[in-house]
């Protein structure tokens, strides 16, 4: 009893907390027009300006429109949904976000840290207030949205180089589904203890499910073949232990495969489409009204 | 016999988890690490505001001549923030740290003052380097509050994992680590100045 007790203290230690905000929408794309007020032609028109600029320059542009704020601030949830969809790349924090908020009639450009050297909070605010301001007062929507970002790409040109390696920090992290699958080991060990069938059991479903969960949403054919792993493993693993002195160091072979062995290599992120890569943000940028 | 080779095995296996998991010694050291690079961030964009406002006030003072007081206490409240001596471990050292924290709080509030006399003179609010000078305290303030949140959560995060189980013991034992001091919501330091035209 103790001993599972002390389990589950020990697994709780390890439970990953997350912290979300409330309602930064889903990143969809270079613009992301959620409060309606780009038209298609020129919705298409900025995505292919975006998609230009980021192949040539790798700097990340993303518009969001939101038809409301309610009630928070718009720097706060600008920084919010920068540090939600980690636009620019890693290394070189070289995202952009374009906020509007339609009914309080908020604008805000959220820049990247790798950025703020040229486009500075005045840059910003000069963009703001001398470009985008004017047409969005006569509610040419369309045309602020197309100066103010042909604005962006013109201060940004030549700042960043497409295909250039950033510095890589090495990650010495160890990785939670290895962490996971050792204590996954160790609970099936304590239920095949009690019983084999139970440890197969456990091995049977837990396996499948935190591949699932921690590594990526894999097919039924895959579930499927870990179940059988797992059950494998349950059975096998308690008896490996329950074996006499002199083989005790055949099952630290044994073990050793089993628990590196069938981790399914690295994690992938961002399954498709479009995403950040990873670019952090300071708070720099400036805000304005029309 | 066999059931008590299987339970030293068991107890041994847990104790290598825990040291491959670290038992939280790399945890707790990650996390302090986070946290000085985190006050780093909240040392430099304070910074950035004290290298802004001698800008600020020449600007203002060129079309308010009027408000020298409040100008008095902008510059008073900057030199009180300057010749504050910041010691090195000031996030283990509550006293320093609410020190530096009010003087920043009476520099937000000595600003803040500042910008709503401002409201009184369309002539300086109208003025390009008044309003290039508007939006990079605007910006400095926005990245306060930033390297405050983050610090915060930095510090939550560190407290909490040499508080935990079994931390703690790895803690009390090797590290010695002490809890660090997370910034309080203040009136004046919280809020932005709000600059409306």
């Amino acid at each position: 009893m103790k001993r599972v007790f002390l389990f589950f203290i020990l697994l709780l230690c390890c439970v990953p907390f997350t912290a979300y905000g409330l309602d930064v929408p889903r990143l969809e794309g270079y613009v992301n027009d959620y409060a309606g007020m780009i038209h298609s032609s020129t919705k298409s028109k900025l995505e292919e300006a975006l998609r230009g600029f980021e192949q040539s320059d790798s700097t990340q542009i993303v518009i969001l429109t939101i038809p409301s704020l309610e009630g928070e601030n718009i720097e706060e949830f600008g920084i919010k949904a920068a540090e939600r969809w980690k636009i620019g790349h890693q290394g070189k924090d070289n995202g952009i976000l374009f906020i509007v908020s339609k009914q309080e009639r908020k604008i805000r450009i959220e820049v990247g840290r790798g950025l703020e050297g040229k486009l500075t909070d005045l840059m910003a605010g000069r963009i703001i207030d001398q470009i985008v301001k004017p047409k969005f007062k006569q509610s040419d929507f369309d045309g602020g949205f197309i100066a103010g970002i042909s604005a962006l790409i013109s201060t940004m040109r030549g700042e960043f180089k497409a295909g250039q390696k950033p510095v890589q920090r090495k990650q010495r992290n160890f990785p939670p589904f290895l962490t996971f699958l050792l204590f996954l080991g160790i609970f099936i060990l304590i239920l095949g203890s009690l019983s084999r069938i139970l440890g197969g059991i456990a091995g049977a479903l837990g396996l499948p499910a935190l591949v699932y969960l921690t590594v990526l949403p894999v097919g039924i054919l895959i579930v499927i073949f870990l179940a059988l792993v797992g059950l494998g493993a349950g059975f096998f693993l308690p008896s490996l232990f329950f074996a006499k002195g002199s083989r005790g160091g055949g099952y630290r072979d044994h073990g050793g495969g089993f628990f590196f062995g069938s981790g399914m290599g690295g994690h992938s992120i961002g399954g498709g489409g479009f995403s950040g890569g990873g670019g952090s943000f300071g708070g720099g940028g400036a805000s304005g009204d029309w | 016999m066999r059931k008590g080779s299987f339970f030293i095995k068991l107890v041994l296996s847990v104790f290598v988890l825990a040291a491959l998991s670290g038992c939280g010694y790399n945890t707790m050291q990650k996390n302090e690490e986070g946290v000085k690079a985190a006050w780093g961030d909240v040392e430099a964009t304070y910074q950035r505001r004290n290298d802004l406002i001698p800008n600020l006030v020449e600007v203002v003072k060129a079309y308010a001549k009027h408000e020298k007081e409040t100008l008095t206490a902008v510059t008073e409240a900057r030199a009180k923030v300057g010749a504050m001596q910041v010691p090195k471990n000031i996030i283990d050292d509550p006293k320093a740290f609410s020190q530096f924290q009010e003087a920043q709080a009476g520099m937000s509030s000595a600003l803040s003052r500042l910008m709503v006399v401002v409201e009184r003179y369309p002539d300086l609010k109208a003025n390009q380097n008044f309003k290039d000078l508007q939006h990079q305290l605007e910006g400095t303030e926005n990245r306060i509050n930033v390297a405050r949140t983050r610090y915060n959560k930095a510090v939550e995060v560190f407290n909490t994992s040499i508080r935990i189980f079994p931390n703690n013991l790895t803690n009390k034992f090797l590290l010695h680590l002490s809890l660090k001091e997370p910034f309080k919501a203040e009136p004046g330091a919280a809020k932005a100045p709000q600059v409306k035209f």
